[in-house]
């Protein structure tokens, strides 16, 4: 095939944006860039002495002994903050080919895909954006960039942030707290449901794709919301270090749904850390695809913490040549009668690796507590790994349970048999990875699923062999 | 295209030898039946039709082995390509693909035979949540749908085994069941039936039997592989051929059938 796909780590590296920033930090990290950093966003003092403890547990911490291998990340080599010039100055027509060619065979519209490439920052759905927000405004519901709602709801923010991570969670989530910016910021107010997902590319803003991006969504007392983030198309970055912290307040009775799907370009350490806190009754429900990157090290996190609440995570990952996603899920059950539901699904191919990583953790005292895991792997080629590293720390009897673990490798034989039929081996492939994934991709939006699906495709249209 | 020629035809796997120079011509509209115990290379015939990478074919005697489809020789051709050329194989026991649901398969395998001959590429065929909105082959989905469970009514599938992964959990009798939909759904010109005929009860026998009656009716060229004459009761084969160790050792009509039904394949093993 000369279907050449960009997610094959083909990425041409030498593209760049032309250097005329508003503000750009010095390469490094030290105490200056996150006090400049603060400085140039007009932060309260308490965001700045935030990130200055959050600096220095970065600092003493040690990188995880365990997960993917991080040992090439040079933090001394990184801007940790750029803020770009208003509007995009670069044109569609210098973007790598590979790139425009995904676009077009995902199939998204035009002003969508400029937007999506970082050539256009005024996404012109911006009036849609607008006629949302003003429907959520009167329902008292917040949608913002967290610069913007640090800005506006200072309370809030302060009320809630880094109380569901603390910067001394990680090492990366002390990075993130000591210079993050962008992010989402929703406020869901009681009784309130969002019936239209939020999605976070609606968000006219550049800030949108940052590297240290935070997200903090607070749903109240029997609210709902889904909140959408990424996107299927490749997102073409030079940044190599993509740590994001995502933390989800669920109160009593409330539902929080948090899809993602993400597609760095293969250059990115993608280490993320996304943890909800669910109070009695509440549902909070992860759905986590990853299909990019070099490195994705990520555990969307339930912490049960009220009666009868539910938490559940499923997670795609998808690892090709020179990738390894590290993913799972981890649920902690801290009341009695809650339960927890992790499903796994990670295709490896082309000599990639995928890693299930799972914690289910029971406390004492925590009775009548249910969870299930169950992780499937399928690898395409001889070449290419998978493995699991469930933990599970019960400690109380009455609970139940269940783990399954498949790994299946696709055969010749229904290679040959579904070729018999007519189709080409690439789209055999295909088929047998969208059969695999499908429970998973139908949680997905519609558009979601569509453009997953095409994806996939492209992925195996493209195979070297 | 209106012959299957099977010419000169040496084949084996990792250099074993198993077919010795097998000649069958079949003409569209006629039903040839292949016999032979166990062993003799039946179903390698069947493999090596669709190209099944496993196995290769020999130049003899100065001869390379050909298959024809009309003027074409399909042996250098990848598998995909004989299919939406108009060759069908029913396996013998075929494998399961969880996830890949029978009714995704076929509208899959029938885009693919549609394209093949020039038709246009819609945007998407295997999403099933989207693939209401998108033709196959040139019909409407809805049609394209009704016309599978037409013909799934007559051979008593159910909606939900359409549902399902193709052959995941389905038993015997359900897999032959669903080969035989395939048979009729997809537009081909020959089709091998291997072993169609084994462990189905009387019943199912009839059915399967009425679909090949159906095909030869609609000029399609049918090879049925077996070891009894069982299903040759319902379909009467225009030439039977009788394959043993490799190679053929008798031809005849129906009546050959017969007689290998009452005296077995003794007279040609000594």
């Amino acid at each position: 095939m000369n279907t050449k796909s960009p997610i094959q780590g083909k990425y041409k590296y030498g593209f760049h944006k032309p250097e005329n920033y508003v503000f750009k930090s010095k390469k490094g990290l030290d105490e200056e860039v996150v006090k400049s950093i603060s400085a140039h966003k007009n932060e309260p003092a308490w965001m700045t002495e935030r990130r200055l403890m959050a600096h220095m547990i970065f600092g003493k911490k040690k990188m995880p002994m365990w997960g993917a291998d991080l040992s090439t990340i040079n933090f001394d080599d990184i801007f940790y903050y750029i803020k770009p010039t208003e509007k995009g100055v670069s044109r569609w027509e210098d973007l790598p080919p590979e790139i425009r060619d995904t676009y077009d065979k995902i199939g998204i519209p035009e002003a969508e895909k400029k937007f999506l490439s970082g050539v256009s920052a005024q996404y012109e759905s911006e009036v849609v954006y607008k006629s949302i927000q003003s429907a959520l405004s009167k329902k008292g519901v917040i949608f913002l960039d967290m610069d913007s709602a640090l800005r506006e709801y200072p309370e809030i923010v302060r009320q809630y942030f880094g109380t569901v991570i603390p910067s001394g969670d990680n090492k990366f989530s002390a990075l993130n707290t000591s210079v993050w910016s962008g992010g989402s910021f929703v406020y869901v107010p009681k009784g309130v449901h969002v019936d239209l997902p939020l999605q976070a590319y609606f968000r006219i803003n550049a800030a949108n794709m940052g590297q240290f991006e935070r997200t903090l969504i607070i749903a109240e007392e029997g609210s709902y919301v889904h909140y959408v983030e990424g996107c299927t198309a490749p997102i073409y970055t030079t940044d190599s270090l993509h740590s994001a912290v995502v933390e989800i307040v669920v109160k009593k009775g409330a539902r929080v749904r948090y899809t993602t799907i993400q597609n760095w370009s293969n250059n990115v350490y993608n280490l993320v850390t996304k943890r909800a806190r669910v109070e009695e009754e509440g549902t909070m429900e992860w759905v986590d695809g990853n299909l990019g990157s070099k490195i994705t090290m990520k555990y969307p996190s339930v912490y049960l913490m009220g009666r009868k609440a539910r938490g559940e995570v499923l997670s795609i990952a998808y690892a090709g040549a020179n990738q390894h996603q590290d993913a799972g899920g981890k649920a902690v059950h801290y009341a009695s009668e809650t339960t927890s539901q992790i499903i796994s699904k990670s295709i490896s191919r082309a000599g990639g690796r995928t890693s299930y990583r799972g914690l289910v953790e029971v406390f004492k005292g925590a009775k009548n507590c249910r969870s299930k895991v169950v992780c499937d792997a399928l690898i395409l080629d001889e070449r290419s790994r998978s493995d699991t590293y469930p933990t599970m720390k019960i400690n109380e009897h009455q609970t139940q349970i269940e783990h399954e673990a498949t790994v299946s490798k696709i055969g010749d034989e229904q290679l040959f048999y579904l070729q018999s039929r007519g189709v080409t081996k690439a789209q055999a492939e295909s088929m047998i990875v969208n059969g695999f994934i499908e429970p998973i991709v139908k949680e997905l939006p519609l558009e979601y699923a569509v453009e997953m699906n095409r994806l996939i495709q492209l992925q195996m249209e493209g195979s070297v062999g | 295209m209106n012959t299957l020629t099977i010419s000169h035809l040496y084949a084996g796997v990792s250099g074993k030898e198993i077919l010795h120079g097998v000649d069958i011509t079949v003409k569209a509209g006629e039903v040839h039946a292949v016999m032979g115990p166990n062993g003799s290379g039946k179903s390698t015939l069947a493999q090596v039709l669709l190209g099944h990478p496993a196995y290769e074919t020999y130049k003899r005697k100065g001869k390379t082995s050909k298959i024809f489809l009309g003027s074409k020789n399909i042996i250098p051709l990848p598998t995909e390509d004989r299919a939406n050329m108009g060759l069908f194989l029913a396996f013998q026991a075929p494998v399961a693909i969880p996830g890949v649901t029978v009714m995704n398969l076929l509208r899959a395998a029938y885009e693919a035979r549609h394209e093949s001959k020039g038709g246009k590429k819609p945007k998407s065929v295997q999403n099933p949540v989207l693939a209401r909105r998108f033709q196959v082959g040139g019909m409407p989905i809805g049609e394209f749908t009704d016309l599978v469970k037409s013909h799934a009514k007559i051979l008593r599938i159910t909606d939900d085994m359409l549902r399902r992964g193709i052959h995941d959990g389905f038993s015997g009798g359900e897999k032959k069941k669903i080969e035989m939909l395939q048979a009729l759904v997809l537009p081909h010109t020959f089709a091998v039936f291997d072993e169609i005929d084994t462990g189905l009860d009387v019943d199912a026998l009839r059915t399967v039997s009425k679909g090949i009656a159906l095909l030869r009716k609609q000029g399609v060229g049918v090879i049925i592989i077996t070891h009894y004459q069982r299903i040759l009761r319902y379909v009467k084969p225009d030439v039977v051929h009788v394959l043993v160790a490799g190679r053929v050792v008798d031809r005849g009509d129906a009546t050959l059938a017969r007689r290998i039904e009452a005296k077995g394949y003794e007279k040609y093993l000594g």
